[in-house]
């Protein structure tokens, strides 16, 4: 395959079963052409995606892989939808500079790849004596990291500018540009622009194993057992990179899930806060949050709660958490109690014991490079790590950057981008579309053509969560009790499934056991 | 901006108290009265339950002192309407309310995004079951293979799918018990069934009826469950209790109503219960509008619903006759 064409990659599912069609399902390794990748990429989270993304602007042959049946499945998708400025990161860190970096870029690569982001700032509340008094110091870290915008506030400025906050507080500090976005959105943005560029994206499959991982060509063995072969070897798989890293030998290192539980209000509980609503933060932890979220929903959260590694319960939600939240979150914002809750859910950070931003190139053999404990500001940072990771594959591991002068790096412009457009507002289009005036889904007003071209965008979704993510169905506070099944009818109808087999997200979710 | 449209009366859902609600109008000769529902046919959730030779009818006719299918009480009502000049709008989802406006903002397939504005609108937009989240007592993890009563009822009501499942069943009510008998009766094992009170949330007489066709084994007292099951749901978890194993959880009854709208329409609603606010001629807290049926909040069968209906629609009569009204 020529990498200085401008063709699509290829997007397929290691997909057994008829849960896919077969026109999208990885076969044989021939699909992918017999030419080993110059990068393989393992793990399509936000970094890897985001990575491939950039990699895509170079004359490179790539390949993007995941044992998830759809990009930013892991701990991109489970997390505060926070970007970050960077005022609270510890200064002179790998994490510090590339967080700052990144947050600067944000509402430009926002706008360019069409992700929902909204630079609504945060406030940093003191609810006592003892909290107030620690104000300068949380202010002169977030100048020495650079955050320059920062503004200590007064009890009565901070009421001006949040008029629901509580009574009690003291003072707090303005973080101006500290933003919320969408993070599923931008996981597919990513994968979306590098399909483009021509980079290969394979879903559903998990590396089982690394052969000749000290040679020039490393091959990867997929579960379902067909060959790769790459140059270089990216290891971006998160709480899976410790089981990839064994099997090419890395150096050690400890992960372990930190949970992280959130709290999911109605929209009408949207408009109690204007900004983001942070605790001060204690040597052990950043506190339960307030956000509003990008979808017009508050969340309160997260909890922070080390694991094992081989946990199961890494994204599941316990009382005891969810009380901790709600007790944190109305600790700070006590017009929050009795809010109705209508979701929750729990993501799982990558925690490394050896400290964050874990990076290592030529790990322990040339050309593979191993990225892992990125915990808790990876969405944030990961363009700038993206770019960091290949100014580091170019100095340490040979890679070859050569401009590929038809690249895109936007996103091109369709009928219907996503989920914050909605064409019912649009008399003309829904006359000459009439799916477009299906409502699907009560609770977020999403029609039948929006999801029809959900399943028709580049990366060819076939999970219910997939869809879900991209246009919001399932998603509202009915959880799923209107729309469940006019979603799978969809899915089956249009991608030729049998209805019982449309699946949550991927084989051994099915609807229903028949 | 499109003209508005503008009705007498707009009564938003065309389950059994919408139509009695639009009947009754429409019985008193005022019109335009326009029905709105967001399917693709009327009769709420009766209409979710088809009529299967052998089947289990879940719907009792007081008035005739006989049981009957969703299906059959949905062919009655929309018979009814039919023969009626009420103007029946489908697959038309209502977005927003303007209640001082006294208008609604409508989406449907053949004009995109429009308005209607009416002398008095009556909100029948019934009840859902509460989520696992909002029940307060279920957590864990989120695996395939769970379901509301009303996916069940879509997946093999509506498309006849086979079903060999273990089902267990969260909650105890009536809808929970006639959930059991239809999943037995399409092919499961019988239900494990679990709920916070001691003793299932179920008339007897509803127990018996029901166990013609299905003895689910009642676990009492759950304080608290934690669903288990990575891909697909596996087990449910009663605290210090030994796990349940299921292929199939049920998540039955315990309705809320779909008090969005009010909500969103700044109309009084009580945010614990979600109940709207009405006064005892069921007007709502802004003048002309009204509510009927399971959206206030005591959940009744389907021909109690209809009653109901017909009784507010008598009130929003009066309401159009009152004396500023008519200059």
């Amino acid at each position: 395959m020529d990498q200085t064409s401008s063709r699509q990659g290829n997007m397929l599912y290691d997909w057994p079963g008829e849960g896919c069609e077969s026109s999208l399902k990885f076969l044989d390794a021939a699909q992918l052409g017999l030419q080993p990748y110059d990068v393989a990429i393992v793990g399509a989270g936000v970094v890897g995606c985001a990575l491939a993304y950039r990699l895509s602007q170079f004359k490179l042959r790539v390949l993007l892989v995941d044992k998830n049946f759809d990009v930013g499945e892991g701990s991109s998708k489970g997390n505060s939808a926070i970007v970050h400025t960077g005022f609270d990161a510890t200064p002179g860190s790998l994490e510090s500079k590339l967080v700052t970096q990144a947050s600067r870029q944000w509402p430009a690569l926002a706008e360019k790849l069409k992700i929902p982001y909204d630079s609504c700032g945060a406030v940093l509340l003191a609810i006592d004596d003892e909290q107030q008094a620690q104000l300068p110091s949380i202010h002169k870290k977030a100048l020495a990291n650079s955050v320059d915008d920062v503004r200590l506030l007064m009890a009565s400025e901070v009421r001006e500018l949040e008029a629901n906050a509580p009574e009690y507080v003291r003072g707090g500090l303005l973080v101006p540009r500290e933003s919320i976005a969408d993070p599923f959105a931008s996981s597919i943005a990513f994968a979306e622009v590098a399909l483009a560029n021509g980079v290969d994206l394979l879903l559903g499959a998990s590396i089982a194993a690394v052969e000749n991982p000290g040679g020039t060509v490393k091959t990867l063995v997929t579960s379902s057992e067909k060959r790769i072969t790459t140059r270089i070897l990216v290891n971006a798989a998160g709480l899976g990179s410790r089981a990839l890293a064994d099997c090419y030998g890395g150096q050690p290192f400890d992960i372990n899930p930190r949970r992280g539980q959130f709290l999911i209000f109605d929209k009408f509980s949207r408009p109690l806060i204007g900004r983001i609503l942070l605790p001060v933060p204690t040597p052990q932890t950043k506190g339960v949050l307030v956000i509003p979220t990008i979808f017009g929903n508050l969340i309160a959260g997260p909890t922070a709660e080390d694991l094992p590694l081989d946990s199961h319960v890494a994204t599941c939600t316990t009382s005891e958490g969810l009380q901790q939240v709600l007790v944190g979150a109305t600790r700070l914002f006590p017009r929050l109690q009795g809010q109705p809750v209508i979701g929750t859910y729990a993501g799982a950070r990558c925690n490394c014991a050896q400290g964050s931003y874990l990076i290592r190139y030529n790990d322990p053999h040339p050309g593979v490079l191993t990225v892992t404990g990125i915990r808790s500001t990876g969405f944030t940072s990961s363009p700038a790590l993206a770019d960091h990771l290949i100014q580091g594959l170019a100095d340490n591991c040979e890679l070859k950057l050569e401009e590929k002068p038809d690249a895109i790096d936007s996103r091109p412009e369709r009928a219907w981008p996503g989920w914050w457009r909605r064409p019912f507002e649009n008399t003309e289009l829904v006359k000459r579309k009439p799916d477009y005036g299906r409502i699907i889904c009560a609770c977020e007003n999403v029609s039948r053509g929006e999801i029809i071209d959900a399943l028709e965008s580049p990366l060819k979704p076939r999970t219910l969560d997939a869809v879900k993510r991209r246009t919001r169905v399932l998603m509202g506070r009915c959880q799923a009790f209107e729309c469940l099944v006019p979603v799978a009818e969809i899915i089956s109808s249009h991608c030729r499934i049998p209805l019982e087999i449309v699946t949550k997200n991927g084989p051994g979710s099915e609807l229903l056991k028949t | 901006m499109n003209s508005i449209e503008k009705a007498k009366v707009l009564v938003i859902g065309a389950g059994p108290a919408g139509i009695g609600v639009a009947i009754g109008l429409a019985r008193r000769r005022i019109k335009p009265v326009i029905l709105i529902d967001r399917r693709e046919r009327v009769g709420g959730v009766p209409s979710l339950y088809k009529k299967k030779p052998g089947g289990v009818p879940t719907f009792v006719l007081w008035t005739q002192g006989r049981l009957i299918f969703g299906q059959q009480i949905a062919e009655r009502l929309a018979d009814k309407l039919r023969a009626s000049e009420v103007e029946v709008w489908l697959q038309s989802q209502v977005i927003e309310i303007s209640p001082g406006q006294k208008k609604a903002t409508l989406v449907n397939p053949s004009r995109g995004r429009f308005q209607v504005s009416a002398e008095a609108v009556v909100l029948t937009c019934g009840a859902r079951e509460r989520t696992p989240v909002e029940r307060g007592w279920i957590n864990g993890s989120r695996p395939g293979g769970v379901l509301f009563t009303k996916n069940m009822l879509d997946l093999v009501d509506q498309h006849e799918v086979h079903v060999a499942c273990t089902p267990a069943i969260l909650g105890s009510d009536l809808i929970a018990h006639a959930a059991a008998a239809k999943l037995r009766f399409a092919g499961t094992a019988d239900a494990v069934m679990m709920d916070r009170s001691p003793r299932p949330d179920c008339s007897f007489p509803a127990r018996f009826y029901f166990g013609r066709w299905a003895n689910p084994h009642y676990e009492g007292g759950a304080r608290e469950v934690t669903v288990v099951g990575g891909r697909s749901v596996s087990a449910v978890t009663p605290a210090e209790s030994a796990p349940v194993r299921c292929d199939l959880l049920m998540i039955c009854g315990d309705l809320v109503p779909n008090s969005e709208l009010a909500l969103m329409g700044n109309l009084r609603v009580d945010l614990a219960s979600r109940r709207v606010a009405i006064r005892s001629d069921y007007q709502l807290s802004e003048p002309g509008w009204f509510a009927a049926g399971n959206i206030l909040g005591d959940y009744h069968g389907a021909e109690w619903c209809y009653f109901n209906g017909r009784r507010v629609a008598g009130q929003v009569a009066k309401y159009l006759r009152r004396p500023e009204a008519r200059d």
